[in-house]
Order: structure tokens, then C-alpha cells, then sequence
């Protein structure tokens, strides 16, 4: 018995399996019969199979598959060919900008540009001595005096209405 | 590919709208002064040049008429004018030397007669005082004074 | 393969709809039930079956017809399936609305009580196939719940018919642990 069932159940899963041969067959359909170990095993794999094949059987049975294809054909609609307002969205959608690869040089390109600039935008020169501040004057009516304060950054163009006016301070 | 380089477009276009206008136009302060031997005192807003008023000038009074900063840009002239409309002081920007140095065209009209055509460079720190039209009690000094 | 199925295979390579459509009439339960079989959850079955004909349609263009395009789909399925259980795992949550509520004529197995133990049995199902290795995981299904033969098994899972009956072995033995409350070999199978 002990040699006939070492023998016989590695073929119980095939058996169960119905994937044993004819003569495996036989051989195992002689045993059980008188082996309680070997038919407990083959019980088990019966509970196990009904433990997992049962309830897919009965789902299956009560499943309408309501709208499945309908949302399919609709899925591959959409991907085929985006909405006007999924193309506008897609136009609109800056997000892209936040790629690495797009933000990192724009960034860099940026920064270059900001230390080319920013000398000429910010750069404050010291008070400008100038050789002339009044480059031209000119008066068809009046007699014109430039005068430039030593201390100060004070320029004085008087029109002078009669000659030799006292407006000035001596 | 293809937005990125429209994206560009609108960017550099703005940038350089941008970048011209900031190149192109100056702040300036214009005030009108009224200076005369009516009265004393000077008016607070000329504080920053009280000392050169008084040493250059003998008058006992000075009186702020107008304070305005205009903007000024290339080939628009801005007008002020004073003593009831009777005085015009045209002011246009020529070009801008540097950021930070213009040269501006000036003229002064009384009663519509050109009495004064002058041509100044403006930096920063800098006035210039374009005084001796007469008026009632007193005369006209006009001051430009750099805002940038 | 037969002709007819070639020539759907080919027009749907070609962007045919109708052809997807009478490969989903034809082939959508046995999806449901590989679906089914891993995810044990209606609601998640119905999504994979649907992943399963959206992922066929963008993919058929590579089946070289190599193989049997049923374990093309299986595979597939298998995949899919096995993919949406490790992505979200739905909560033991359930709402007894699903079976459509409780009416006192309806026969016993219809009562919340027993709706609850079997969905909890489900649950515990479930929680078992996945402490299976992949590979014993999918050959258990194909076996217990589609009856594929240890060929057909080879064929989709491309391995040796020995490797299957070896996976088919210690998936067994390690589910008859996980389940032993559940697997009543003598007369109550399925421990309800």
C-alpha cells in the first residue's frame, strides 16, 4: 500500500488535472478506492478548485457587462482624435514648461541674459562731468548768460531783458 | 517644438517692446519758480536748491507756481506752461547719450515769440535754471532737475 | 487559428473597430473570468476587461501570429489584471446596493448576511492569490478557473509543461495553507 500510494500520488494533480495518461489513469481509479490519504488529497484539490472557480462562475453568470464596449469604442474614439477643446486645453497647457528638460535652459538662458543686461540697467555712474552741460543757446530777443555754480550741479541760463541787470548776487 | 518657438516669439517681441521703451524715455522734474522782492521766504519744496537760489540770486522771494515730472520720450515734446498761459516751455528728448545722461531740447516762448533755444545734457544730480522772463512783480525760473 | 479569426485579427491591425468589436463579443467572458479570477471584485473585473480590449487595439499591430492569439489575449489579460490588483486594492468596503437591495421573497443566499460572508470569502481569496509568486499565481488561474490544459498553460506563460505542473504543485500547496478555514475537502467546499 505504502509503495502503491509513493507511486501513485505524485499522479493524483494530473489525474485531477485530467491530464494523466491512460494507464495513469487506471492506475489511480484502482487506488483511491482503498486509500484514504490519496482520496483526501484529491478532495482537497476539489475544495480548492471549487474555492476559486465558484464564485468567478457565478459572477460571470450574473454579469451583464453593461456599457463595456460602449466605453471601449469611446476610449479609442478620444485617443484617436482629441476634441477641439482637448486641442485648445492642450495649446493652452503650458505644463510642459515645467519639464526639466525645458525649465533648466530656460532658467540658464535667462540668468545669461540677466548678467548681460542687468550692467546697463542698473549700473549708476558717479556724477557726470560733463566738459559743457549747455551744449546750445541761442536768443533772438534777449541777451543769454551760462552760468555753472563751482559747488552744486546747478546751471544758470539767464535771459537778460535789458543789459547789464542787476539780478545776480555779486 | 512648435510652441516652444511661438512661445519665444511672443517673449523676445515683449522683452524688446519692453527694453526700448525703458531705453527710450526719461523722468524729469520741471517746477516753475516765481522769484521777486514781494515778500520772504522760500517755498518748502525747493529745498534741494534753496542754498543755490540764494547764492545765485538776489531775489527775497521764491514761490513754487508748478512741480510736475514728466515723462519724457523721444521727439514728443512736453509743454508747461506759466503766467497764465503766457509763457510756454517746450521740452523734447533728443536721445539718450547713456542710461543715465539725456539731452534735451529746449524752448521758451513768451506770448508766442521764441525767446530762448537751448540745448542741455541732464544727468543724474543735475539742475538746470532757465530764469529772467519778467513778469508782474517778479521774474520766471524755470528748473529741470534729472528724476532718474 | 482559423480563417476567420485571421481575417479579424488583420483588419484590426488595420484600425478596424468592427473587427475589435467581434473579438470583445467573442472573447469578453473569458477576459472576465481571468479578470475576475485575480481581482475578485466585480467592479474591478469590469475595468480590467476594459483596459484589457482598449490595450489590445493600441498593441494587435505587434502579434506576428506566432502563437495562438487566445493566449496572446490571456496574457494579456493576465497582466492587466494581476497590474490593476497591485496598483489600488479596493477596501473590504462594499455596499450591499450592488446586489440590488433585499426583498423578503428573494430566496436565502440573497439575504445581507450571507451577501456579507460571501463577499468577506472573497476577500480572503483574494488576499491568499496574492501572497502567490506571479508566475504561481497566473498558472493557478489558467488551470483551476479557464481549464486550459498544462500546454496551453506552457504556451502562455512561455515555459516548459514540467515548469507548469511544478507551479501548479506548490501554488496548490500554498493556498490549501492560506484557505485551510475556508477549504472544506469533505462535503462544504467552498466553506460558506
Amino acid at each position: 500500500m505504502k509503495n502503491s500510494c509513493s507511486s501513485v500520488s505524485p499522479l493524483i494533480e494530473r489525474y485531477f488535472d485530467r491530464q494523466a495518461t491512460d494507464e495513469e489513469r487506471a492506475l489511480v481509479e484502482r487506488h483511491l478506492p482503498v486509500c484514504t490519504t490519496c482520496s483526501e488529497k484529491l478532495m482537497a484539490l476539489e475544495g480548492l478548485k471549487n474555492a476559486l472557480k465558484a464564485p468567478v462562475d457565478e459572477a460571470l453568470q450574473e454579469e451583464t457587462f453593461p456599457w463595456v464596449w460602449e466605453k471601449i469604442e469611446k476610449n479609442i474614439r478620444m485617443e484617436r482624435k482629441p476634441s477641439w477643446w482637448n486641442l485648445l486645453r492642450s495649446w493652452l497647457d503650458l505644463s510642459y514648461l515645467l519639464r526639466k528638460r525645458v525649465w533648466i535652459p530656460a532658467v540658464a538662458t535667462a540668468i545669461v541674459l540677466a548678467l548681460i543686461i542687468s550692467p546697463f540697467l542698473f549700473q549708476k555712474t558717479p556724477s557726470y562731468l560733463e566738459a559743457s552741460v549747455v551744449e546750445y543757446v541761442e536768443s533772438d530777443t534777449h541777451n543769454v548768460m551760462v552760468y555753472d555754480l563751482e559747488t552744486g550741479q546747478v546751471t544758470v541760463i539767464w535771459l537778460f531783458e535789458e543789459p547789464e541787470e542787476e539780478t545776480f548776487s555779486s | 517644438m512648435k510652441r516652444t518657438t511661438i512661445l519665444t516669439i511672443y517673449c523676445s517681441i515683449f522683452f524688446l517692446f519692453f527694453a526700448s521703451t525703458a531705453f527710450g524715455q526719461v523722468q524729469t522734474r520741471f517746477r516753475v519758480i516765481r522769484a521777486s522782492n514781494v515778500g520772504t521766504g522760500v517755498d518748502p519744496s525747493l529745498g534741494d536748491i534753496h542754498g543755490q537760489l540764494g547764492s545765485l540770486f538776489s531775489f527775497t522771494s521764491y514761490r513754487l507756481l508748478k512741480d510736475e515730472i514728466l515723462h519724457l520720450s523721444p521727439n514728443r515734446p512736453a509743454s508747461i506752461s506759466a503766467w497764465e498761459g503766457r509763457i510756454i516751455i517746450e521740452t523734447t528728448l533728443e536721445r539718450m547719450r547713456r542710461r543715465d545722461v539725456a539731452d534735451l531740447r529746449i524752448r521758451v516762448a513768451r506770448e508766442r515769440i521764441n525767446i530762448l533755444n537751448t540745448n542741455v545734457r541732464l544727468s543724474p544730480g543735475r539742475t538746470v535754471l532757465i530764469g529772467g522772463p519778467k513778469i508782474r512783480e517778479g521774474v520766471i525760473i524755470y528748473a529741470i532737475s534729472s528724476n532718474f | 487559428m482559423n480563417d476567420k479569426e485571421t481575417e479579424l485579427i488583420s483588419r484590426c491591425q488595420q484600425g478596424d473597430q468592427d473587427a475589435l468589436k467581434e473579438i470583445f463579443n467573442q472573447y469578453h467572458k473569458k477576459v472576465y473570468r481571468i479578470a475576475y479570477g485575480v481581482v475578485r471584485h466585480r467592479e474591478d473585473a469590469l475595468d480590467v476587461v476594459q483596459e484589457v480590449f482598449i490595450k489590445l487595439f493600441r498593441s494587435i499591430k505587434n502579434f506576428k501570429g506566432k502563437s495562438a492569439f487566445y493566449t496572446y489575449l490571456y496574457r494579456l489579460a493576465m497582466n492587466t489584471a494581476i497590474d490593476h490588483s497591485r496598483r489600488g486594492k479596493k477596501g473590504t468596503f462594499f455596499s450591499l446596493d450592488e446586489e440590488g437591495g433585499f426583498q423578503p421573497s428573494d430566496s436565502p443566499d440573497k439575504r445581507p448576511d450571507q451577501i456579507v460572508a460571501r463577499k468577506e470569502v472573497e476577500e480572503k481569496v483574494r488576499w491568499a492569490i496574492d501572497q502567490l509568486p506571479q508566475d504561481q499565481k497566473e498558472t493557478l488561474i489558467y488551470r483551476e478557473i479557464e481549464e486550459l490544459s498544462y500546454e496551453e498553460i506552457a504556451e502562455a506563460t512561455g515555459c516548459s509543461v514540467g515548469t507548469v505542473m511544478s507551479r501548479l504543485h506548490y501554488g496548490r500547496k500554498k493556498l490549501q495553507v492560506l484557505l485551510k478555514d475556508m477549504v472544506n475537502p469533505v462535503r462544504n467546499s467552498s466553506g460558506i
